[in-house]
This record gives C-alpha cells, structure tokens and sequence, in this order.
C-alpha cells in the first residue's frame, strides 16, 4: 500500500477552506494566523498524539504557473493540506486526533468545507478520508520505531556516551557494577517529551559531566 | 480565484479583506526543514510518472541512493489527477484544471542549498525520471535552472511539528544502533564475570564508537 512504508504512515489530507467574501479576515489567513501562533514544541498539540514523528500544515493558495508553453490556470478553492508521517494505523490516529486535542483540530478545520467537528469521532475520521489523496510513493528513512522508542533510543545514545567517558580505565568488577547500576536506572527514566527543543541529560550515570 | 492575497505583509487583498503576512513562514524546526512543491502534468503523462513509482517501490536497489543520502527522514510524492481535489459541498465550485499536479513534500536535513546540491549531484537521473513528466522541467543538471525550477514550483510551510528537532535523521539511525547494541549487551553480560564482562564490553564500545559522537547543532543557512 503506498501510503505505508513498513510501519509508517504518511498521510495526505487536502481539505477545502471555506471562501466566504462576506467577512472581514477570510477563513483561509484565520487560519494562518491561527498556525503561526500555535505551539511547535513539547507544548504544541501534536506531541500528545503521540504517534507523530513529523507533520505539517500548510495553506496551498493557488498551483503554480511555471511559464510559456505551459498553460495559466488556477484552483477555484484554497486548500488546507495537512501531511503527517506517523506511526501505526489510519484509523487509531484519527481517532487520537480527536480524543486528544479536539479543541486545536476544531479550531483548525472549522475554516474547512463540509467539517463535521470531532463530538462523533466517526464523522471526523469519514471527513478526513474524503480529504485523503493516495500517496504515489512514500519513503522513511526509518520505519519501524514508534516515537517513543526513537526518543528512548537517542536518550540512551546520549546517556551511554557519558557512561564511556567517565568510565574509563575502571577495574573489570568496577565496570561490570557500574554498567549494571547505570542501565537499571536508564530503564527506570520516562522518554524525553516529544517536540522538546533540546535532549537534556538526566545524569543516569555516576557524575555529569557531558 | 475569487480574490489574490498578499503574502507579504498585512494587507488587505482584492476584495478589501485582510491578509496574512510574510512573517508567517516556518519552513524549518530545529535540524528539520519542510519542503512542499507542485508542479504540473500533462494528464496523459500520469500513468508513467505511476509506472515509475511503481517500479521505485517494487525494486528495492532503485532507493538506494535515496537511503544512501542519509539526510532525508520521510519523503512523498503524491499525484493529484484534476477531478480528485475534493469537493465536499455543492457551494464549493468544481475544479476545472487541464493538468493532473505532482506534490513533493520532503522532511531533510541540512539548508535548502545543501538539499538542492546534494540531490542534484547524487540523484540526478532519479530526479529527472520523476519530474520529466512536469511540464517546464529543466532537468537537474545543470543546477542553475533546477534551483530556479524548484524556487518557483515551492510553497511554504504554515506550521512544521517535529518530535524530536534536535535530531537530523543521522543522529536517529546511530542511535537505534547504540542502544540495539546496549540493550542486547545488558541483557546478555548479566551472568558474565568481570573479566568476560570487560572482553564483552570492549567488543562494544568497537562496534558502537563510530555512532556515539554528540548530538550537534543545526547548521545555520540558506
């Protein structure tokens, strides 16, 4: 199926933004201006539906004119597209989108035709599948790691990285003790939050000086 | 269209409404910059852009270059043919395109120049295979008329979510190879004695010390 690429999911949504000339701010810079104040970060909406590793919004204005003898034309509707490479099944992430952050998914797709809103989660995920564009061809560089996993795995590249350093040289028994504490406190460290800006270090190993 | 917006500053458009700005452009978060560009086909040209991708998904070596590059966390392209833009009310006017429209969206790592560089210089056949089917293509070499192809067919980001910004995808695939190998040795030296344990723990350290450099910045460009 080409919208998957082992476990990940990429999916394309065009959904149509309402063109009403009766308002004062169309619905098509609402809804940039709306995009450009919302949270990017471990703040942001999409790092509580936690199967997003990375995923866009983007207002498409218009398709491109690309010059003589090329023909001129135009969209007659401005289209939101929203493209998300996450992890896991269509219909489990919908339904996340909804349970999860239903006020951001309102507040985004109400400048859209035919919006249902999210109350019937059903309704939403039939929405959003009439939106959906069959993507051609789909590559992920990596394909079989839940966001989860992905953060725990650079996590424990960075805390294992300190582990070497500041164990260098230790007697064989030294090592072998040090090694079993270290990696029983990793396992017990919750993953970084998801859209964080930075990795911070959370000094598993003896000293931090990393 | 009805009106044309002004991308450029706050303003009002064609029908006396306000504009967004072009302050709102947020191509890049963290290490992870987001590409979009479409560009136009000739309808009967579609099926053999689908044939390609056809054969790019169904003959593994052909991505190789694609895996080799090693800076691009997902890719896709998606061929809107003219009827399929959705139409979810009959107040919505219909579509009346001549063109089916190719959609690229990239996540990759690196400036915008380094991307265009790279994928010219690496993939250039690649390259040509997918978008000779646009109309105007000018071919990926020389480089010149494919950045200026590629600036005019772009179109921005409005909002960029990543999970994990800090990290190009580089930094991803060394990671899920130190701590496979972690993970695998901790469950295995638990019975090991010390002298064994530090055999077992230098042999380790050798196969993960090419991936266990730090987590750089992003680079800072164009």
């Amino acid at each position: 199926m080409p919208n998957q690429s082992g476990n990940m999911y990429g999916l394309t949504i065009l959904s149509p933004i309402i063109d009403d000339q009766t308002i004062r701010i169309s619905h098509d810079s609402a809804l940039r201006i709306y995009l450009k104040k919302l949270p990017r970060h471990e703040d942001g909406p999409f790092a509580k539906v936690s199967a997003t590793h990375l995923c866009r919004l983007v207002v498409m204005d218009d398709v491109v004119f690309v010059g003589a003898p090329a023909k001129q034309e135009h969209l007659n509707s401005k289209y939101l597209v929203f493209s998300s490479n996450f992890y896991g099944d269509l219909d489990a992430y919908l339904a996340d989108m909804a349970a999860k952050i239903p006020d951001v998914v309102n507040d985004i797709w109400s400048h859209c035709v035919g919006y249902p809103g999210v109350r019937d989660p059903k309704a939403f995920a039939t929405y959003m599948k009439k939106c959906q564009i069959e993507t051609t061809f789909f590559f992920a560089a990596v394909n079989d790691r839940t966001v989860e996993q992905t953060l725990r795995a650079l996590q424990n590249k960075v805390e294992f990285a300190a582990f070497v350093e500041e164990n260098q040289g230790k007697p064989a028994a030294e090592l072998q003790a040090a090694f079993s504490t270290f990696w029983q406190r990793l396992e017990q460290l919750p993953p970084p939050r998801a859209g964080a800006r930075e990795l911070t270090r959370a000094s598993v190993s003896e000293k931090a000086s990393w | 269209m009805a009106c044309t917006i002004n991308l450029f500053r706050l303003g009002l458009d064609s029908c006396g409404r306000w504009a967004a700005t072009g302050n709102l452009v947020t191509n890049i978060n963290g290490k992870a910059y987001a590409m979009n560009a479409v560009t136009p086909m000739k309808p009967w040209k579609t099926p053999i852009l689908k044939l390609v991708f056809f054969l790019l998904g169904a003959i593994k070596p052909l991505q190789n270059k694609l895996i080799d590059l090693s800076f691009i966390h997902f890719a896709r392209w998606v061929v809107v043919k003219r009827s399929q833009f959705p139409r979810l009310a009959s107040s919505q006017p219909p579509e009346e395109l001549d063109y089916d429209y190719l959609l690229f969206f990239s996540n990759f790592n690196g400036t915008w120049n380094q991307y265009i560089d790279a994928f010219s210089d690496v993939l250039a056949d690649g390259l040509n295979l997918i978008w000779r089917w646009s109309e105007k293509f000018p071919g990926s070499i020389p480089i010149t008329p494919f950045k200026r192809y590629i600036s005019l067919v772009q179109f921005d980001t409005d909002y960029y979510y990543d999970s994990y910004p800090y990290a190009a995808i580089n930094d991803v695939k060394a990671a899920i190879r130190v701590d496979d190998a972690v993970r695998s040795f901790a469950e295995g030296s638990g019975k090991l004695t010390p002298a064994q344990f530090q055999q077992a723990y230098l042999e380790l350290l050798v196969k993960v010390q090419p991936d266990l450099g730090a987590i750089g910045p992003a680079p800072v460009g164009t």
